[in-house]
C-alpha cells in the first residue's frame, strides 16, 4: 500500500462523495421529469384509465422499501437477461421511486393554484394547456420547491443503499476500508459527516433559492 | 408461467418470508414504540426556552436527520463492540431505527402542539385547570388530531427502513428473502413476493393516513382551496379528493 491512513481515508470518501452526488443528482432528474410529466398528465386529463394507471404506479413504488427495489432490478432483472450496472439500478431505482414521490409533490403544488386564476385564465381565451403552462405550472413549481428540497435529502440519504448492490459510493467505500484497516469508528464516523455536510448544503441551498423566489 | 413458480416454491418459501414478517413486524413496532417516547422526550428537551440541553436536542435532530440509517445501523453494530459495547443485530437495528425516528416524531409533536393556537392553554388555565389538566383535557386532545395522521406516514416509512437492518443481519423480511434469493436462482420471483408483502403491510396504513388527514385536515395543508374559506371539517370531508 504505503500510502498513510488518513490519505486512504480521505481518497476513499472523496470519491464515494463524488459518485453518490453522481447517483444523487441523476436520480433527482429521472425522478422530477418523471414527476412533473405525469403530474402534468393528471392535472391536463379527466382520463379514468391514465389516472388509475399513475395512482398505481405511485401506489406502488411508494410502499415497497427503497432496498427491496433495487434488489428486485439489480438482481431480478439480470436472472430474466437485462443485466444492468449497479450505477444504471441504482439511477432507474432511485429514479422511479422518486418519479412516485415528485408526482404527489407536483400534483399538491398545482392543486394549491387558487382555482379563480385557471377560471381567469380560461375567460381570457387560454386553452387549458395553454392556462397551465402559462398560469398554473411556474405557480405550482415555486409552492412545490419546499417538498422537492426535503425530498432530494431524503434522496441523498437513501443513496447509501447502492452500497448493497455495489456501486462504490460513500458507504461501500468506506466498509472496503474497514475491512481493510479495522478502523471502524473512524471511518464510519467520517462517512456520517460526508452525508452530513451533502444533506446540509441541500438543505441550505434550498433555503437560499426560497428565499431568492421570496416563499418565506 | 411466473405466478406457477411462485405457486410451486411456496411450500418453501413461504414459511420463511412468514418467519421474516414477522421479525420485520415486532422489530418496526419496537423501533416505532422506543422512538415515540424518545422522540417526546427529544420535543420536550427541545421546547425548554434555553440552556444546554436544547442545544443538545436541536443538534440530536440535526445529526438523525442529516445521515442515512444505514451510517448509524453500521456505527450501532460495527463500531460499538470497539469500545467493548457489543448488540446483538436485533438490538443494534431497533435501536438504530429508534435513533433516527425519534428525531423525525419530534418535528411530528412541534407541529401538533405548535398548531393549537396558545390563547387555549392561556383560557385554560385562567378557567381554573391545572397544568396537567391543561396538558389533558384541552391540548392532548387537539394535538392528537394533528399529528395522528403523520405518525402514521412515519410508521409505514418505519417499516420500509426496517429492511435496511438486512444488512446488519437482522434476519427479517429482506435478508430472508436474499438468502432464499442466493439458494433458489430465482432473484424475480423471491423479490416480487417480498415487495407484495411489504406492499400488503405498507399500503393499508398509507391509505389509513391519508383518509384520516382529509377527515381531520391537519395543518400543512394538502387542501388549500377547501381551507380558504373555512368551512366546518365535515362539511367537506366526503368530497374532497378525486
Amino acid at each position: 500500500m504505503g500510502e498513510t491512513f488518513p490519505a486512504l481515508l480521505s481518497q476513499a470518501l472523496l470519491a464515494g462523495a463524488l459518485v453518490t452526488v453522481k447517483v444523487a443528482a441523476g436520480s433527482l432528474a429521472i425522478a422530477m421529469a418523471l414527476g412533473l410529466a405525469l403530474a402534468a398528465i393528471l392535472f391536463l386529463t379527466r382520463n379514468r384509465f391514465a389516472h388509475g394507471l399513475i395512482r398505481l404506479y405511485v401506489e406502488a413504488l411508494r410502499n415497497v422499501p427503497s432496498l427491496t427495489f433495487l434488489f428486485l432490478l439489480y438482481f431480478g432483472l439480470a436472472a430474466v437477461g437485462v443485466k444492468l450496472s449497479s450505477t444504471a439500478a441504482a439511477l432507474a431505482g432511485l429514479g422511479l421511486i422518486g418519479g412516485a414521490v415528485c408526482v404527489d409533490i407536483f400534483r399538491s403544488g398545482f392543486r394549491s393554484v387558487p382555482d379563480g386564476q385557471c377560471e381567469a385564465a380560461a375567460s381570457v381565451g387560454l386553452s387549458p394547456v395553454m392556462a397551465f403552462r402559462l398560469i398554473v405550472l411556474p405557480q405550482g413549481l415555486r409552492l412545490a420547491l419546499p417538498s422537492i428540497g426535503n425530498y432530494a435529502i431524503s434522496l441523498i440519504k437513501d443513496t447509501s443503499l447502492v452500497a448493497a448492490i455495489a456501486a462504490p459510493e460513500v458507504m461501500f467505500n468506506a466498509r472496503q476500508l474497514v475491512n481493510e484497516t479495522f478502523q471502524t469508528a473512524l471511518i464510519y464516523g467520517c462517512a456520517a459527516v460526508v452525508y452530513l455536510v451533502l444533506t446540509t448544503a441541500v438543505a441550505q441551498t434550498v433555503l437560499l433559492v426560497e428565499r431568492c423566489l421570496e416563499l418565506r | 408461467m411466473f405466478l406457477d413458480t411462485i405457486a410451486d416454491n411456496l411450500t418453501d418459501w413461504g414459511p420463511r418470508l412468514l418467519a421474516g414478517l414477522r421479525l420485520t413486524l415486532i422489530l418496526t413496532l419496537a423501533g416505532f414504540s422506543a422512538a415515540f417516547v424518545l422522540g417526546l422526550a427529544v420535543e420536550y428537551f427541545r421546547s425548554r426556552p434555553h440552556g444546554p440541553i436544547r442545544i443538545i436536542a436541536n443538534l440530536y435532530i440535526t445529526v438523525a436527520r442529516g445521515v442515512p440509517i444505514l451510517v448509524i445501523l453500521y456505527l450501532l453494530y460495527f463500531a460499538l463492540p470497539g469500545v467493548g459495547i457489543i448488540l446483538p443485530s436485533f438490538v443494534g437495528g431497533a435501536t438504530g431505527l429508534a435513533l433516527v425516528y425519534a428525531a423525525y416524531l419530534a418535528e411530528v409533536f412541534r407541529a401538533g402542539l405548535g398548531a393549537i393556537p396558545p390563547g387555549h392553554r392561556e383560557a385554560a388555565v385562567a378557567s381554573g385547570l391545572t397544568p396537567i389538566q391543561t396538558f389533558r383535557l384541552i391540548l392532548l386532545p387537539q394535538a392528537i388530531k394533528h399529528t395522528i395522521s403523520p405518525l402514521l406516514v412515519n410508521l409505514v416509512s418505519l417499516l420500509k427502513d426496517s429492511s435496511i437492518c438486512a444488512l446488519i443481519a437482522v434476519p427479517e423480511l429482506t435478508l430472508a428473502s436474499r438468502e432464499l434469493m442466493a439458494e433458489s436462482f430465482l432473484p424475480l420471483h423471491v423479490f416480487a413476493l417480498t415487495a407484495a408483502l411489504y406492499f400488503a403491510l405498507a399500503w393499508p396504513a398509507s391509505v389509513l393516513a391519508r383518509y384520516v388527514e382529509e377527515r381531520l385536515h391537519a395543518p400543512g395543508e394538502r387542501l388549500p382551496a377547501a381551507a380558504a374559506n373555512f368551512t366546518s371539517n365535515s362539511a367537506r370531508s366526503g368530497v374532497s379528493q378525486a
